[in-house]
């Protein structure tokens, strides 16, 4: 590159912040060569509608998803994970109008599955959640982009996050599927294996838990549990899907003991139920069981009645990602209350690279 | 940005608020209630209020099924054109 071009590059750059297009970081000049790659990489036409983006309900053509892609700094390679992403966001389901508006603080988190994670080099381990790999990098900053450039979701305009997190500049892992001793999330899912696929999830930012001695699954799972439950609120009740990101060697305890996922999640169910008079709004905290669910007891501030942490044990996914040693594990809450968002998937196509024109 | 595609909808037309009345007298008042915790209490509030300082020929109250999600398009259609003014509470 000449000093000229340069210079040029820098001038596109401020010229990008200018129109108030980017996520703070510099982004890449979307030239109509590089779009046009993009676009080819979809196996689509420019102009096909892949969603509607609330809360304005702008257009995602492939071609929109392309220069936002581009601007993310993606291969054009990803662009089927980025436009496979978008649509999944757009499913009714996710409840993206909520997601980019509320003063809560989700951002929707990419979790891919499948044979694509190998082809993209997506990182599914050691420093899953971190930084320094450009498929993970990149996709989850294209669909951020998206969803403030063709779906409005402008921050401190229209979406008043009190806080957010800083997986609203990315925010996209693999599962490590090769260290799972179960199905993968997407397998459970309905999926084949050789699907490859995304699953989005409105979601807050990953705690961990670390546990280095248990060596009993009862051990383990009391741990994750104590985190778990306080999650959002400690006196929440009936949530949504929540992601359990196990680590390979947390996730080998349990599955050397021939533990299922359904089993940790049934044990995890009911372990996180408490009995109403624990969830009285008081002075431990002036949330708890609203006045329409506490109607429904004779004597809430006494009653023993079992309510759970999480509306059923399905709502406790569980996938494996991360690196091989270390016995530290995450939780990453959905914002998932009654009628809110879920966790939602979609297959990539092309399926395969080859079958890219 | 001529050599640069644009990565927003230009087509999406930003949303105006709609004139506002110059009084509230005789008007038909929409008191919406989004169901966040406590909206109830304001909007009571509003409603005293209101009574209390213009003369509204009606003041009815919604409420939509969720905070998190839009107004289904059912609730929307019985609110427009059966009133003049609405006020939402977001609360909490």
């Amino acid at each position: 590159m000449s000093l000229a071009d340069s210079e040029l590059t820098a001038d596109a750059i401020e010229e990008l912040y200018a129109r108030g297009v980017t996520d703070g970081l510099p982004v890449v000049p979307p030239t109509r060569e590089r779009v046009s790659r993009a676009v080819a990489a979809t196996g689509r036409d420019a102009g096909e509608l892949v969603a509607r983006v609330p809360p304005n309900y702008g257009r995602a053509t492939v071609e929109k998803i392309a220069v936002n892609a581009v601007m993310a700094g993606c291969r054009p390679e990803y662009l089927p994970v980025v436009v496979a992403a978008v649509e999944a966001v757009c499913d009714e389901a996710f409840d993206l109008h909520g997601v980019s508006a509320t003063t809560n603080a989700p951002a929707p988190l990419v979790v891919v599955n499948g044979p694509v994670r190998g082809r993209l080099e997506l990182n599914c381990g050691a420093g899953v959640f971190g930084s320094g790999w450009r498929a993970n990098a990149t996709i989850g900053r294209a669909l951020r982009l998206v969803c403030v450039n063709v779906g409005g979701a402008i921050p401190g305009v229209v979406s008043m996050s009190t806080l957010a997190h800083p997986g609203r500049y990315t925010y996209c892992i693999g599962e490590h599927e090769e260290a799972s001793p179960w199905d993968s999330l997407a397998v459970e899912h309905g999926f084949a294996r050789a699907d490859s696929t995304v699953a989005v999830l409105a979601a807050d930012a990953p705690l961990s838990v670390y546990d280095q001695r248990s060596r009993a699954p009862e051990d383990l799972l009391a741990t994750i549990a104590a985190s778990m439950a306080v999650i959002e609120h400690h006196k929440m009740t009936h949530w949504g899907d929540t992601l359990l990101v196990l680590s390979p060697e947390h996730a080998a305890l349990v599955g050397d003991a021939r533990w299922t996922k359904a089993d940790v999640r049934r044990w995890l169910w009911e372990r996180l139920r408490r009995p109403v008079r624990e969830l009285l709004p008081g002075r431990d905290g002036g949330d708890g069981l609203p006045e329409h669910v506490l109607r429904k007891f004779k004597d809430p501030a006494h009653d023993d009645t079992l309510v759970p942490k999480f509306r059923a044990p399905e709502n406790i996914k569980i996938l494996v990602a991360g690196g091989t040693a270390g016995r530290f594990s995450a939780i990453v809450p959905g914002w998932t209350f009654s009628k809110g968002s879920a966790l939602v998937f979609r297959q990539i196509r092309p399926a395969s690279l080859e079958d890219t024109p | 940005m001529s050599d640069y595609l644009d990565p927003t909808d230009s087509v999406a037309v930003p949303r105006k608020t709609a004139p506002r009345p110059s009084s509230l007298d005789g008007k038909t008042v929409t008191l919406l209630d989004i169901s966040k915790a406590k909206g109830d209490h304001l909007l009571d509030r509003i409603e005293e209020l209101l009574r209390e300082r213009a003369r509204p020929k009606a003041i009815v109250r919604k409420r939509k099924p969720t905070f998190a999600r839009p107004a289904p398009d059912e609730l929307r259609r019985e609110i427009v054109g059966a009133t003049d003014v609405l006020i939402e509470a977001l609360a909490d």
